[in-house]
């Protein structure tokens, strides 16, 4: 066996304090950490977040590029270890490892419109690249965000979402399903419904789609419909990785490891990947 | 390299003698028909077969042994940190890395490709250091196979058989009792010279009397050469074969938890319960024919068919990761999962099986 | 503040109480984290109100039934705990009956006149089925086993404590059975259930030479036609294998043909 140097620390997560946390939903609850050195991320990366004693799950990181220590998260409380992260609070430690995945290349976006499709939860994702994008109209052309939720009390990041289309080349389309007798600013509907009406400079436009997987198929349809094609739209895909080092096998689609490949794909890539998206 | 020749009973008191200086590991008999790579102790009673040992004489069988001697690189329950948190919530994260020296012996050429397999899995991209560790301080004394070890075997079919790279030392049984032990690495040199064999001059002559003696052929094959099968499951997709071996499955994950060249894991953590501020995280073997292998968090399952994730098993058996490594196939042809499954579900039919649904493919 | 905790027990041998009893090498950290408001097998205060309520024991008359709703209305976490509580264990293999043949097969014809004549006693006996837990409020949680094991017991109350929540792997007992290395039942011509029973035992019985018997209950779409299947092949009469099937989970696969 060849001799390697390897990081001890590969497994072990290195602890951040916690600096703000908020719920930002009854479901939902924002961190923003400091790390004890940058984490120099991606767009699209994920982190594996922990609390020691409890466990560690993935939580794709919701902020942009930065180059200071700061990380921001939002954690869906769903299980055993999310349950237990809602109870944190601002002094607390977080465990954090990675950043790991392929993310996004910027560099792909320059010049290019961009449509940006979340699903509830799927615009923590995107957020990571819809912030550098809207920051530098210079470099980047016009971005479309398109967001949908259940109800009014569902909805993600309103403020950021008002603040976002108040700046230059940016549309936010934001969507309910069911106003649920609450006070509500946005459109009613799902988030397939505006791609049709949308102003698109086809030839020139990504998309890219983060939500459940039930959204993937009919925002594809419709994006297909508006001439765009398959290497043209990215999605972001959830596994439950263990490990982030293409170990643990749990995050495998067919041949490849979304924790390693993904968790950000090009779907012209996914046509080799049937497990992908069912 | 250099070889050297003396009894078998002279290699198995060494090993007994080293046995009480470090932990020693050597198949020993589990049960009434199994067996396990335990710790040798003074009076174990170690044995390997006889040069001249007919088919079905030999003391060991790999197909029989229900956790492979690579285990030992990757132990269930694995601890992978410490921790203990302060009276400001500030935690202290220890890795665990075990670094205790250690010797595998009398591991077959199955199970020794795997540990190779493996050796390239944990070092590939980001490394796993806990397993690196472990690997860097083992010492493995492998033993040449002259006949199959039973009616399970398929190791020559899928390229093991004649394996050797990853041993430190590797034996071959030789004629009046005797034993070839030949050097492979610095470490296994250095072993040999602490353990004053005769040296032996003709180990080219010794090697070539053992190939002379090997059964041919070596236990079952394929009905195709090695590539087809590669070939032929990675072209397997949609295919009534999958269907067919899950029929009697229970999805127990035996199959995934007894072979040498599956690795997937699930993460625990735990506080202790006399001091809640201190605990550990570890890792315990888990499986992808296991119902909750592919659950992600609120439930969705992204392989919730039996049939998909006997699939997804063969196929990376014998697909993808001999395309992602390049080192032929991830079985090794040991024979454990068919032998150690209750309903006799055995990747080498469902390989045969999906040739033949390719020949009739028209 | 603790978690309150509450036991409670219904038609069972307190066996799985004394199990939990039994961690009394570390019962003292167990308190240290919760406080217990109810046991009787160790107290004898009862609380209004708790946060996980233990109950041990099969449901066997209406008023258990009763008595049951009113301990989940009175708790946020209700726990089954061990075999009866799960799945019925064996008193359910008495569903296969009607109560009044039931009565003449334990205690003969003569208590089962004074049975019958005595309004004290009849209602006793006339339940129409034993059930587990589920069959009679929502459960939370199950603690599987005769009797529970107890670092399950210990995991539920880690997790809870900690704000998180347990964790109990829907997998077999041959995962934990591989986990340390036995030599598989039917390797040494012995039938098993384990590739059929809910795991989390550590695969006690096998580990000790024993086989599994089935007692932490079936897996939920377990492949029954394969396993019956297996069991003929190895020599099990249809009888022995319906009564091996339903040894520990009467309750949950429903009433059977009686044994002769």
């Amino acid at each position: 066996m060849t001799p390697l140097d390897f990081d001890a620390e590969v497994l072990t997560p290195r602890m951040a304090r916690i600096i703000e946390a908020r719920d930002m939903t009854a479901q939902e609850r924002f961190f923003r950490l400091q790390l004890p050195r940058p984490l120099n991320h991606r767009p699209g990366q994920f982190v594996m977040a922990s609390i020691p004693g409890i466990g560690e799950a993935p939580i794709s990181i919701s902020c942009g590029p930065r180059h200071d220590e700061q990380l921001e998260l939002l954690v869906r409380n769903t299980g055993s270890l999310t349950r237990a992260m809602h109870r944190l609070q601002a002094g607390d430690f977080m465990g954090i490892r990675g950043p790991f995945g392929s993310g996004f290349e910027l560099a792909e976006f320059e010049g290019r419109e961009t449509i940006f499709v979340a699903g509830g939860l799927g615009l923590a994702p995107l957020r990571s690249l819809i912030e550098p994008v809207l920051s530098d109209p210079q470099r980047f052309g016009r971005a479309t965000i398109i967001s949908g939720c259940r109800t009014p009390a569902d909805e993600l990041y309103r403020e950021q979402m008002q603040a976002w289309a108040r700046r230059p080349k940016a549309r936010v389309i934001r969507l309910v399903n069911d106003t649920a007798h609450q006070p509500w600013d946005g459109e009613v509907g799902l988030v397939t419904a505006p791609i049709a009406k949308l102003e698109i400079d086809t030839p020139n436009t990504l998309a890219v789609l983060c939500g459940p997987p039930v959204m993937y198929k009919f925002v594809i349809m419709e994006l297909a419909a508006r001439g765009l094609s398959n290497a043209q739209i990215f999605i972001d895909l959830e596994r439950r990785m263990r490990c982030g080092i293409g170990k643990c096998g749990h995050c495998q689609i067919n041949h490849v490891t979304c924790c390693r490949e993904g968790p950000v794909f090009r779907f012209s890539d996914l046509e080799s990947l049937p497990e992908a998206l069912t | 390299m250099r070889g050297f020749l003396t009894t078998r009973t002279a290699v198995l008191d060494w090993l007994r003698t080293l046995g009480q200086q470090e932990d020693v590991f050597f198949p020993l008999p589990l049960g009434e028909n199994s067996f396990s790579f335990d710790k040798v102790r003074q009076h174990s009673r170690l044995a390997f077969e006889d040069f001249d040992a007919a088919p079905g004489e030999k003391p060991f069988r790999a197909s029989s042994c229900v956790q492979p001697p690579g285990k030992k690189l990757s132990p269930n329950n694995e601890q992978i940190f410490r921790f203990s948190k302060n009276a400001h919530g500030e935690y202290q994260l220890t890795p665990t890395l075990d670094e205790r020296p250690r010797i595998i012996a009398g591991l077959r050429p199955c199970d020794l490709k795997a540990i190779h397999l493996m050796d390239r899995v944990h070092s590939d991209d980001i490394a796993d250091a806990h397993y690196l560790t472990r690997r860097r301080n083992t010492t493995l004394i492998a033993h040449d196979c002259l006949q199959p070890c039973d009616e399970h075997c398929f190791c020559d079919a899928t390229g093991s058989l004649r394996w050797r790279q990853g041993a430190d030392i590797f034996l071959t049984p030789q004629p009046e009792a005797k034993l070839l032990l030949e050097a492979l690495t610095e470490r296994g040199e250095r072993r040999l010279d602490d353990a004053g064999f005769a040296p032996c001059s003709d180990i080219e002559e010794r090697r070539a009397l053992a190939e002379e003696k090997r059964a041919q052929p070596f236990g079952r094959h394929f009905d195709a050469p090695l590539q087809r099968v590669i070939d032929t499951v990675s072209d397997s997709w949609e295919s009534p074969v999958w269907d067919k071996h899950v029929e009697r499955c229970f999805s127990c994950g035996t199959c995934n938890l007894v072979c040498p060249t599956c690795y997937c894991f699930d993460v625990q953590d735990d506080y202790n319960i006399d001091d809640p501020d201190s605990g550990q995280r570890s890792r315990r073997w888990d499986g992808c024919m296991l119902e909750e292998f592919a659950v992600v968090a609120g439930g969705h399952n992204f392989r919730p068919q039996l049939a998909a994730r006997q699939r997804h098993r063969i196929k990376r058996k014998l697909a993808w990761l001999p395309a992602r490594f390049g080192d032929g196939s991830f079985c090794v042809g040991c024979g454990r999962c068919g032998h150690q499954c209750t309903v006799d579900i055995d990747i080498f039919d469902i390989a045969n099986d999906l040739l033949a649904a390719t020949e009739a493919r028209p | 503040m603790k978690l309150k905790i509450a036991f409670f027990d219904m038609a069972s041998c307190e066996g799985c109480q004394l199990a939990i009893l039994d961690c009394e090498d570390i019962f003292l950290h167990i308190l240290d984290l919760v406080e217990i408001v109810e046991f009787r097998e160790a107290l004898s205060e009862t609380a209004p109100r708790f946060d996980i309520a233990f109950v041990e024991g099969s449901i066997n008359r209406e008023m258990d039934a009763d008595r049951l709703r009113d301990i989940r209305a009175r708790c946020s976490w209700l726990v089954s705990l061990g075999a009866c509580a799960s799945h019925g264990n064996v008193q359910a293999r008495s569903n296969a009956l009607s109560p009044a043949e039931n009565l003449q097969r334990v205690y003969g014809a003569e208590a089962c006149h004074t049975v019958h004549t005595d309004p004290e006693y009849w209602p006793l006996w006339a339940h129409t089925r034993v059930r587990a837990v589920h069959q009679v409020v929502k459960v939370d949680y199950h603690l599987r086993g005769c009797p529970v094991d107890r670092h399950e017991f210990l995991h539920l109350v880690k997790r809870l404590v900690a704000g998180s929540l347990p964790r109990f792997a829907r997998q077999p007992v041959c995962v934990e059975c591989k986990y340390n290395g036995n030599e598989c039942a039917f390797a040494h011509g012995e039938t098993c259930m384990g590739q059929i029973t809910w795991g989390g035992c550590d695969a006690i019985c096998i580990n000790g030479g024993y086989r599994c018997d089935g007692c932490r209950g079936l897996l939920p779409g377990a492949n029954l036609e394969a396993h019956r299947a297996l069991l003929r092949e190895r020599g099990l009469g249809e009888a022995e294998i319906d009564s091996r099937y339903r040894l520990f989970c009467s309750a949950d696969v429903g009433p059977q043909e009686a044994q002769p």
